[in-house]
């Protein structure tokens, strides 16, 4: 059996080894590298043995270099969550969970999986959901609905009991997308009416209540802002950062706003229409799922901006929901037609991490929360979570 | 000859004497002779006078040489001359004769001193030899000059015996005279009046008779010498008239083969030897202007190489032709081996088996076309038998060898094919199926999709329409209707939320409450606020407006036809919508309804054929109308056929109009797709044979350059059908994909196929109960 020169690196100083080239088999597996990095680290120091994969690989002067790092253990499934409908969206925060589904209700759940709260109101099939804030045990949250509104409900946890406070009107199509400001005081929607529209957050209680009716529905709202750029319906939109909109659309392009002035900054073209887009903070990338099977990586900042940086390939059918990981730069997640949710590492763009195939339809919405949970919704009318432990080992280091 | 001729002049001369004498004095003497010898008198006188003289030169010839005889002759020749001379002057003198004898005597004396004289020369001339004759005859020749040269020159003259000059003598035959005397007397002929007896006598008796000879010029006889006697003698046996010459003299070669120091003459050269030739330039000049302009040709060298063609003249390996990649040297021959040899090693000489199986083989196939033989030396090898025989094979391989690589024409079968651009580059097409549309339970016939391109509306022969999500195949409507859906479209306006429904003889405008709320809202709003008219026409279709459950469902109008609807179409403004009931009884197969105004018009009064589609020009007044074999295009304004397509199929089954509106595609069931260009000609552009099965529907993309056809193979093709805007580019139309996503059920396949209004999407609905987007 031949024998290769390797010489094993890492970034995290938790797991440095000597950088000595090493011989080792040829026909070695991970397994057999991983065997090979933790008994170099027990002789070291002693330390415990963790399971270790290789991620990159790289040829240098017939010394293959080999970098390795800490294995992330597969997400653990933990609850799925039946609704009657097919859910169309889901968002998470730390302690509820909000879906929307196409029984035209949006719905709360506990971590657990417990039903908390049906918010119902819409006439039409609900299209997205967001948290908007929290004040103590009084919520409030955001429903966009194919009956053209976007309605702004607050919900008191203690008493369970969700009222409508505001029904956002302007769009003339489906608000397909809503996404909430860094400051939790504006959102924006974007319509099948190729508008987006900004709308303010604040939940006005002074406001009086002339009728019966807008009682029961909320007040009606305006946008503040409207967009108009995009020649198609307006798939995905979020906020990049407190003045700067991102909105991904089914003309083939995703376009950057200013959310102050509503001018556009930037507009990047794909080739295929896009479903969904995900911005990371960590690593300043846009993610994107299209009508075809790619999830694509952009840079959103570069003047030239139909460049692609990655492109991870692996799905079988459209790319229905991205979102990067709040905590890991290079991770994120995604949703497909194909009934199968990926865990992607950007550093191999080759094969994700994990499918997720637990799916029995299409995959509709995604979701990863700041404490490690990964959500996933589609037209089977299950909620699944997963619970990711390397995020929190990430978290905590 | 000439001291003779001179002779007869001097005769002459003396005889015109005579004659003078006679007519003067002697007239009386020849009266005294006439008794006897009548004139002849006078004739004899001249006779004898004439034959004296002769006699004398004759004597003399006959005594010596020739050369002193002539000598003589011409002495009494120059004699009698100078006496003529003499005479001359006495005529001229005239009357005295007295003076004119002395005259006369005197010559004679001189004459007879100077022929003594002569005659002493004679003498010494005998002895001198030659010498003294040429002196002699520079003294004669002096003499002569002495008198007059050239009273005596006869050398232009004529014959001058008689007066007459050279003239026939016939003339003068019947005259007793020839000519005149310069007196202008008749000059008379002798009397000749000898009869034969005369004659015969004179024959007897004049011994001379042979030799005597009548004069014609003068009429008189003439004895004729031994000398001319001698010359005719001569000249009759073919010799030279002269007796001294030597015809056989010894001859000297001036010119011979010998190199002279000096030249033959001594002539100096000319001139013109020296300086070039004024004439030969100007020839030369002229040719070679002649060659210049061209009129002359210098013609070739002739070829004296013979005539036969050597096949393989310019072979030389070295040679350019022998690199050449194309050329094909002669067949070489084959370098003798051992087993040529006549004492060959023993390998190559045949075993007895071998030999056999030789002998056995056929000629052609003999690896050696000769048994190798041993012979003790080479002395006793024989003649080889098949010398011949083995040339003419090596002509025949030279001349029946290729001379050149024949260059075999190479039909790729590919290269046949035009060169249509790759798939690839024709991008974006649908490529692969992304969603699959759920729910109905038996086949879709018919689907359309709502110009916003959110909704597709689908009608099934499970008796419902269904309402799907585009993005999510989410059904988000069922609407059921009281039969198999045939048709459904939805109204291409985009101000209008209404879709028409087929089944039966049934046309239901629903209304799906899907898209913009405004829009359903006044869809709603414009059915309802319809007026009926003041007079109600007859129409051959029933409206009415739906109420009750189906009003909630969606029913808005419902349109009961006569016959059963097969196929709905709208017109490009939303407003009208055209209708087909296929009936064979060719009357009221197409109706067009004004929603607006619920009005039903029946544009044919007949139409020919089976009706089988129709559909509006997206643009243009225009009306298409296909049958089983023809689509005719009816301008609805001027209420005229303006096209007749002809299809050249068995039975078209679909046709689409191209967003341009200039091109047409047509499917059939005898599985063609016929494109129509209708600036080009009534008969297809293109057709495609592509599918396997009878083609159910055609489709063009409203933007992007797409067209695709479903068939009853479950295949939906696609193809890139690019209309140029320049009129003279035909349309691209490259098949770039088949796609597969139906089930065959009940050998039905795909039904119904149409293209998302703003994507490169293509939705095809089948026969399994399936609609299926392919992107």
């Amino acid at each position: 059996m031949s024998q290769v020169q390797a010489r094993f690196f890492t970034e995290n100083k938790k797991y440095l080894i000597d950088d000595v080239p090493f011989s080792i088999p040829a026909a070695s597996e991970v397994t057999d590298l991983s065997a090979v990095i933790n008994k170099l680290l027990e002789a070291k120091n002693g330390h415990e043995s963790v399971q270790l994969c290789v991620v990159c690989v790289c040829l240098q002067e017939d010394v293959v270099e080999i970098e390795y790092v800490e294995k992330f253990t597969a997400p653990q499934p933990e609850e799925c969550i039946m609704h009657d409908d097919w859910i169309s969206s889901v968002e998470a925060d730390s302690e509820w969970i909000l879906t929307g589904s196409y029984d035209k209700t949006a719905r709360i759940w506990s971590m657990e999986g417990k039903a908390v709260m049906t918010v119902a109101g819409h006439t039409d099939v609900v299209k997205d959901v967001a948290w908007v804030k929290r004040d103590g045990l009084s919520s409030l949250l955001l429903s966009a609905s194919l009956d053209q509104t976007i309605m702004l409900w607050e919900w008191n946890s203690e008493r369970n009991k969700v009222k409508a406070r505001h029904c956002c009107r302007g769009h003339a199509g489906s608000v397909d997308t809503v996404a909430v400001d860094p400051t939790r005081t504006k959102f924006c929607s974007g319509s099948w009416d190729k508008m987006l529209k900004i709308w303010s957050a604040e939940s006005n209680e002074m406001m009086p209540r002339k009728k019966q009716k807008t009682e029961q529905m909320g007040l009606t709202r305006t946008p503040l802002m409207t967009f108009s750029g995009h020649n198609e319906a307006v798939s995905s939109v979020l906020w990049m950062d407190a003045e700067e909109l991102c909105s991904a659309s089914w003309d083939h392009t995703i376009r950057l706003w200013d959310a102050e002035t509503g001018g556009q900054k930037n507009a990047i073209t794909g080739s295929k229409v896009f479903n969904c887009i995900s911005y990371s903070p960590l690593c300043r990338r846009l993610a994107s799922g299209t009508t075809d099977r790619h999830v694509r990586l952009w840079d959103p900042r570069s003047k030239d901006g139909s460049l692609v940086l990655l492109s991870l390939t692996s799905h079988n059918g459209w790319v229905t929901a991205v979102r990067w990981s709040p905590s890991h730069e290079h991770q994120l997640v995604s949703g497909s037609l194909d009934n199968v949710v990926k865990l992607w590492d950007t550093r191999s763009c080759k094969a994700p991490l994990y499918d997720l195939a637990a799916h029995e339809d299409k995959v509709m919405c995604v979701d990863w929360t700041e404490n490690g949970l990964i959500l996933s919704g589609g037209a089977d009318n299950k909620l699944y979570t997963y619970r990711y432990s390397a995020c929190v080992s990430d978290a905590g280091a | 000859m000439r001291p003779t001729h001179s002779g007869t002049m001097s005769k002459l001369k003396n005889k015109k004497r005579n004659l003078e004498e006679n007519a003067d004095e002697q007239l009386p003497i020849f009266d005294k002779d006439g008794g006897k010898d009548g004139h002849l008198d006078d004739g004899d006188e001249d006779q004898g006078d004439l034959s004296d003289s002769e006699e004398s030169v004759f004597s003399g010839l006959e005594e010596s040489g020739s050369d002193s005889d002539d000598e003589e002759e011409e002495e009494d020749g120059s004699e009698e001359k100078s006496s003529d001379v003499e005479e001359d002057k006495a005529a001229d003198g005239d009357g005295d004769d007295q003076l004119s004898a002395k005259e006369v005597i005197e010559p004679q004396t001189d004459g007879q001193h100077s022929k003594e004289k002569k005659k002493k020369k004679k003498a010494a001339g005998k002895e001198g030899g030659e010498e003294s004759v040429a002196s002699d005859r520079d003294s004669g020749l002096q003499i002569s000059s002495q008198v007059d040269e050239y009273e005596h020159d006869t050398s232009d003259e004529e014959d001058i015996r008689n007066t007459v000059g050279n003239i026939p003598m016939e003339w003068y035959k019947d005259y007793p005279h020839i000519g005149y005397d310069l007196e202008g007397k008749k000059i008379f002929k002798p009397i000749r009046n000898k009869d034969e007896l005369d004659e015969f006598l004179d024959k007897m008796e004049n011994p001379d008779y042979w030799r005597t000879v009548q004069d014609k010029m003068t009429g008189a006889d003439i004895r004729l010498s031994d000398e001319q006697v001698d010359l005719v003698h001569r000249l009759q046996q073919g010799k030279f008239g002269d007796v001294n010459f030597n015809e056989y003299e010894p001859a000297i070669d001036f010119f011979s083969n010998e190199v002279m120091i000096h030249p033959v003459t001594n002539r100096p050269q000319d001139k013109r030897s020296f300086i070039p030739s004024l004439i030969e330039k100007e020839k030369v000049g002229k040719l070679v202007h002649a060659i210049k302009m061209g009129w002359i040709k210098p013609h070739r060298p002739k070829e004296t190489t013979p005539q036969y063609y050597d096949l393989w003249a310019k072979e030389d390996p070295n040679s350019i032709l022998g690199r050449h990649k194309m050329h094909i040297p002669a067949p070489k021959m084959k370098l003798p081996g051992h087993e040529e040899s006549y004492n060959p090693p023993p390998e190559y000489l045949m075993s007895e088996e071998e030999r056999l199986a030789w002998e056995q083989q056929d000629p052609e196939y003999r690896k050696l076309s000769f048994l190798p033989q041993k012979f003790a030396c080479l002395r006793a090898v024989p003649a080889y038998s098949r010398f011949i025989h083995e040339r003419f094979e090596r002509c025949l391989d030279l001349y029946l060898c290729p001379r050149q690589r024949k260059m075999r024409v190479n039909v790729n079968p590919e290269d046949l094919i035009p060169k249509l651009p790759k798939p690839k580059d024709l991008q974006p097409f649908p490529t692969t199926q992304s969603l699959v549309y759920r729910g109905h339970s038996s086949l879709v016939r018919s689907i359309s999709i709502s110009p916003s391109g959110q909704w597709l509306v689908s009608g099934s022969d499970d008796c419902t329409v269904r309402f799907w999500e585009v993005s999510t195949a989410r059904c988000l409507k069922t609407v059921e209707v009281g039969g198999a859906v045939k048709g459904v479209a939805w109204n291409p306006n985009p101000s209008i939320c209404l879709v028409a429904v087929s089944y039966d003889d049934t046309v239901v405008l629903l209304n799906p409450g899907l898209g913009d709320r405004l829009v359903c809202t006044a869809t709603d709003q414009l059915i309802s606020s319809y007026e009926e008219p003041e007079e109600v026409k007859d129409q051959p279709v029933q409206w009415a407006v739906a109420e009750g459950e189906g009003h909630e469902q969606g029913h808005r109008l419902i349109l009961k036809h006569p016959k059963a609807v097969r196929q709905v179409t709208w017109h490009g403004k939303g407003d009208y919508l055209a209708c087909v009931m296929p009936d064979n009884g060719n009357s009221l197969q197409v109706v067009i309804h004004q929603v607006s105004k619920r009005r039903t018009q029946n544009p044919f009064r007949k139409n020919k054929g089976l009706v089988q589609c129709v559909s509006f020009h997206p643009i243009r007044p225009y009306f298409f109308v296909a049958t089983q074999r023809y689509v005719r295009v009816y301008n609805l304004i001027k209420q005229e056929l303006t096209k007749k397509l002809m299809a050249n199929c068995k039975w078209i089954s679909s046709m689409a109009i191209h967003p341009g509106g200039d091109n047409v595609i047509c499917g059939s069931y005898d599985c063609r797709l016929a494109w129509f260009d209708l600036d080009l000609s009534t008969k297809p552009y293109k057709v495609l044979r592509h599918h396997k099965k009878a083609l159910r529907s055609v489709a063009y993309h409203r933007h992007y350059p797409l067209f695709a056809s479903g068939s009853d193979d479950g295949n939906v093709i696609v193809c890139h059908g690019m209309v140029y805007n320049d009129l003279l580019q035909n349309p691209l139309i490259v098949p770039v994909k088949v796609l597969k996503g139906h089930t065959i059920t009940h050998d039905l396949g795909v039904l119904d196929v149409t293209f998302h209004p703003t994507q490169p999407w293509v939705f095809s609905s089948g026969a399994d109960g399936t609609v299926c987007l392919f992107t």
